[in-house]
């Protein structure tokens, strides 16, 4: 066997590994997502492909269709959590997402219906740490690539030349390079999702805009934290928790954390003035579809 | 041979095979399929007679003989002395790794690597009204641009499995070969 089919019978043995965990998703109409069977009885998708909360199913891998049920949406890191029966199709294998270096080969997997699972083939663009997306959720790796996500392969796997799954494509959160959720964002989104039905994210109710040494309150919600606190618009928050605020990244960065019904104090200028205010954190209303 | 270094001389041995086809505004790419008959896509041929550049920069002429716009393939008879190419089975598996030649954007005989998606029917939802649904594709992911139409698409041992014929949502489409072979039997 020539080296060229060599590797080639390696990209195709790691597709045939991964897609016996790779399902398609008939959560929106015309064009199906894909789904990871992430544990056993739970299929992660993206969120922005699940248009419909409830008549959900999924194609598994053997062309059986099952249903679905939605365990709950988190549109800040673009996940999806659906319950299926258990012992109906294998885990996805994981690999490390941390381990990959910019260069590492790469495949993309879909399942669209009942036909084999379908792959795209590139190689890692650009990785780091912690980020945020722009939908809000915060991401603990950065992992972007030059594969091109084809209609429906939103949701579906991203997997190393040995098959095992790094992490999950998003297509709402691609821009010029296809980005992955990496797996260990997946776990920690997917086990909140489960609990919870969703990622309960902080919240004040007012519009902020970044100016010299903090941020400042341009409007304020009636009846939200903000203003439940007595803050005031015109204030301009240098300190939350004890820690500066220089822009809107270090505070955006609190309220993604596990803050909400916490109380904590701001440290405000008022006219030139510095003082305190404490607020009780509230939860982000829940969009409704 | 290392990996990185082994497609360059499987796909220069096919760009012997690759014809540049120049017809009325437009053009494309043609494979030399038997001796004296070139394939390519019916789009491709806007006029009977057509202009074919030869891989080495030779110029020469050819007459359509035979059409079929349905399945966007056309025979264009020629007297070429280029190489033949193998010819495989498009029924790979999803990943198995596939090669374009073409002349994508006026760029002579380019070579594209990428891997197999699916042989078949285009997914509901991803397929134009314009096209009949029965018809089976090579759908692979490869990025293919105006000028690789007509070209080949080619396995890891350079055997063609397909000629390009369109884009759709990025997505590369080809004819199979079976369908052309049949294609060129029916017409020789």
């Amino acid at each position: 066997m020539s080296t060229l089919t060599a590797f080639s019978e390696q990209l195709a043995n790691a597709v045939a590994r991964a897609s016996k965990a790779t399902v398609s998703v008939h959560a929106r109409p015309k064009l199906p997502s894909t789904g990871v069977h992430w544990k056993d009885g739970v299929v992660v998708t993206t969120e922005a492909t699940v248009q419909r909360d409830n008549d959900i199913t999924l194609t598994l891998p053997d062309g059986k269709r099952v249903a679905a049920a939605l365990a709950g949406r988190d549109p800040g890191s673009d996940l999806a959590a659906l319950r299926i029966d258990k012992g109906l199709l294998p885990v996805a294998e994981r690999g490390d997402p941390a381990a990959l270096r910019a260069g590492h080969l790469v495949l993309a997997l879909a399942r669209l219906g009942d036909g084999g699972p379908r792959a795209a083939f590139g190689a890692v663009s650009a990785t780091g740490g912690r980020w945020r997306s722009w939908k809000g959720g915060e991401l603990d790796l950065r992992l972007q690539s030059d594969l091109r996500l084809y209609p429906g392969f939103g949701g579906g796997p991203l997997v190393d030349a040995d098959g095992l799954v790094l992490g999950v494509n998003s297509g709402g959160l691609s821009g010029p390079l296809a980005t992955t959720i990496p797996a260990n964002t997946v776990d920690r989104i997917v086990e909140r999702l489960l609990t919870r039905g969703s990622v309960a994210r902080g919240w004040l109710g007012a519009a902020m805009q970044p100016v010299r040494g903090g941020v400042v309150l341009l409007s304020i919600e009636p009846d939200a934290p903000a203003s439940l606190a007595g803050l005031l618009i015109g204030d301009v928050v240098i300190g939350i928790d004890g820690r500066p605020v220089e822009s809107l990244e270090p505070l955006l960065a609190f309220l993604a954390g596990d803050v909400v019904g916490k109380n904590v104090s701001l440290d405000v200028l008022r006219g030139g003035q510095p003082t305190k205010v404490d607020v009780l954190i509230g939860e982000r209303p829940r969009r409704t579809r | 041979m290392t990996t990185a270094t082994s497609l360059a001389p499987v796909a220069e041995r096919l760009t012997r095979s690759v014809v540049q086809v120049l017809s009325g505004a437009g053009g494309g790419a043609g494979l030399l399929w038997e001796s004296g008959l070139v394939v390519t896509n019916a789009h491709v041929t806007q006029t009977r007679e057509v202009g074919l550049v030869l891989p080495d920069g030779r110029r020469t002429r050819g007459v359509v003989t035979a059409y079929d716009g349905r399945r966007d393939l056309a025979l264009i008879r020629a007297a070429v002395d280029l190489p033949l190419c193998a010819t495989g089975d498009p029924r790979l598996r999803a990943g198995a790794l596939v090669f374009a030649v073409g002349h994508p954007l006026g760029v002579t005989q380019a070579v594209c690597a990428g891997v197999f998606q699916a042989l078949g029917k285009l997914p509901a939802g991803l397929r134009l009204p314009r096209l009949d649904p029965r018809l089976d594709w090579l759908q692979a992911d490869l990025r293919l641009a105006p000028g690789n139409s007509g070209g080949p698409i080619a396995d890891a041992e350079g055997r063609v499995i397909g000629i390009s014929a369109m884009i759709l949502g990025g997505l590369g489409l080809g004819v199979p070969s079976p369908e052309i072979e049949a294609f060129v039997k029916a017409n020789r």
